[in-house]
C-alpha cells in the first residue's frame, strides 16, 4: 500500500464504520478497502476550509474537531450546519455540481477530516463491489436528512427547534459560542438566552 | 411519450437501447382528475412518477395550514419520494391541479432493477443527486435572497407556471403572505 491509509487509527475507522453503517452493513476489509481511496487532511482551529466562489472538491467526514458551515446574507452569517465527530460536512452543490460554492466551511477547533475528492468517489463507487450500491444509499441518506431538516424547520415553531436541539446535543452548548447557536437554530440572540436560562431552570 | 421519459434519462446517464427497452418495460402510464390525491398523509408511497402532462403540488399541514413544498410539471419526477424511499407512511400529500398524465415505476420493480446491474444503482444515485440538489439550493436560496428578490426570480423562470397554478398555491410554495404576493405582482407588472 502506497497511501496514508495502510496504518488506520481505530478511532477513524470506527466513525466511518458507524456513519456507513447507517446506510448498509459493511465488513472491515471493505471499509479498509475503501479508504485506500480517501485521505486525512488536518487543520487548526479558524481556518477555512471552502471559501465562497471556490469548488469543493472534497466529501469530509469529521473525525476529530467541529467544522461549521455558513452562508453569507449581506453582512451577516448564517450558520447551516455545526458538524462535530462522525458527521459529513462539505459544500454539497459545489461538491457535485463542481460549481462555486455559495457556502463557506471553517474549522471551530482543530480539526481531522477523511476527505474524499469528487474523482476519487467515482473511481472507489465504480471499482468497489458494491461501490455503486453504497453511492446511492449513502446520497439516499443525505436526501432524506435534508428533506427531514427542512420540513422541521418549516414546521416547528423556535421553541422545540431550541429544546429538542439541546437535549440531542447538550454538549454543544460547551463547545460553541452562543450566538453561533442562535444563527443555526434561526433563533434571535436574545432569545436563545433566554430559552437557555428556561432549559437550566428546567433541569434542576 | 417514451421520447419524454429519454431526453429526461440521458440528462442523467447515458443508457443503452436495450438498456433503456428494459426500464420501458417498468414503466405502466396512468391518469389522474385534477384535484385527485395521489398519495394521502399517513400513506406510503409505493410509485414514483414522470410526469408527461399536468401539474401537481406536494404539501403538508402546519396546523390548518397548507405549506406547499413542490410544484411538479411535465417533465419532472412526483412523489411523495422519503415516503417511497424509506417506505414510511407519507408526511405530504401528493395532489393533482390540473389533470395528469404520467408514468409510474413501482419500489417493487426498481429494486429488481437495482439488484440487475450495478449501472441501475448509479442512475439511482443520480436521480437522488438531483432531489438533493433541488433541496439544498431551495433552502439556500430562501436564507439568501430576500422575499422580492424570491419572487422576482420565480416569475421569471416559471412564466406558465404564473398562469397554471392558482396564486396562493404560488404564494405557499414560495413562502409568501398572499397578499404581499399580490403587492409584489401588481409592481412588477407596472414596472414592465
Amino acid at each position: 500500500m502506497n497511501n496514508a491509509f495502510t496504518d488506520i487509527d481505530p478511532v477513524y475507522f470506527e466513525y466511518a464504520q458507524k456513519y456507513i453503517g447507517r446506510f448498509m452493513p459493511i465488513t472491515s476489509e471493505e471499509l479498509f478497502d475503501l479508504l485506500q481511496y480517501c485521505e486525512i487532511r488536518r487543520f487548526d482551529k479558524r481556518v477555512v476550509i471552502v471559501h465562497e466562489g471556490e469548488v469543493d472538491n472534497y466529501l469530509n467526514l469529521v473525525v476529530k474537531g467541529l467544522v461549521r458551515k455558513y452562508l453569507s446574507v449581506g453582512k451577516n452569517e448564517v450558520i447551516l450546519q455545526l458538524a462535530t465527530e462522525g458527521h459529513v460536512v462539505q459544500s454539497e452543490i459545489s461538491y457535485l455540481t463542481k460549481t462555486p460554492s455559495m457556502v463557506v466551511l471553517e474549522t471551530l477547533e482543530p480539526t481531522i477530516l477523511v476527505s474524499l475528492t469528487h474523482n476519487k468517489m467515482e473511481e472507489a463507487l465504480d471499482k468497489l463491489p458494491k461501490g455503486e450500491r453504497l453511492g446511492r444509499l449513502i446520497l439516499t441518506g443525505m436526501f432524506i436528512k435534508k428533506d427531514e431538516n427542512r420540513y422541521n424547520r418549516l414546521l416547528k415553531t423556535t421553541r422545540q427547534r431550541f429544546f429538542e436541539y439541546i437535549e440531542h446535543h447538550p454538549h454543544m452548548l460547551q463547545r460553541v459560542p452562543q450566538k453561533y447557536l442562535a444563527s443555526y437554530l434561526q433563533i434571535k440572540p436574545e432569545t436563545f438566552s433566554r430559552l437557555k436560562a428556561l432549559y437550566a431552570k428546567g433541569r434542576k | 411519450m417514451l421520447d419524454q421519459v429519454r431526453q429526461f434519462i440521458n440528462q442523467q446517464i447515458e443508457l443503452t437501447d436495450e438498456e433503456f427497452q428494459i426500464l420501458a418495460s417498468k414503466l405502466h402510464p396512468v391518469r389522474f382528475e385534477k384535484k385527485t390525491k395521489i398519495v394521502d398523509i399517513g400513506e406510503v408511497a409505493t410509485n414514483v412518477y414522470f410526469v408527461l402532462n399536468g401539474i401537481t403540488r406536494r404539501y403538508f399541514f402546519r396546523g390548518r395550514q397548507e405549506v406547499i413544498t413542490h410544484l411538479i410539471k411535465e417533465g419532472g419526477l412526483m412523489g411523495s419520494v422519503i415516503s417511497f424511499l424509506t417506505g414510511d407512511p407519507s408526511r405530504y400529500i401528493l395532489e393533482t391541479i390540473e389533470p395528469v398524465t404520467a408514468l409510474g415505476i413501482s419500489k417493487n420493480d426498481m429494486e429488481e432493477l437495482f439488484l440487475t446491474d450495478k449501472k441501475w444503482e448509479k442512475f439511482g444515485r443520480k436521480i437522488i443527486t438531483s432531489f438533493f440538489l433541488d433541496i439544498e439550493r431551495r433552502t439556500l436560496d430562501n436564507i439568501k435572497y430576500s422575499t422580492r428578490e424570491r419572487f422576482v426570480i420565480f416569475m421569471k423562470q416559471n412564466p406558465d407556471l404564473v398562469l397554471r397554478v392558482p396564486q396562493k398555491y404560488l404564494a405557499s410554495f414560495l413562502g409568501i403572505q398572499p397578499e404581499t404576493f399580490s403587492r409584489l405582482k401588481h409592481l412588477m407588472v407596472k414596472e414592465k
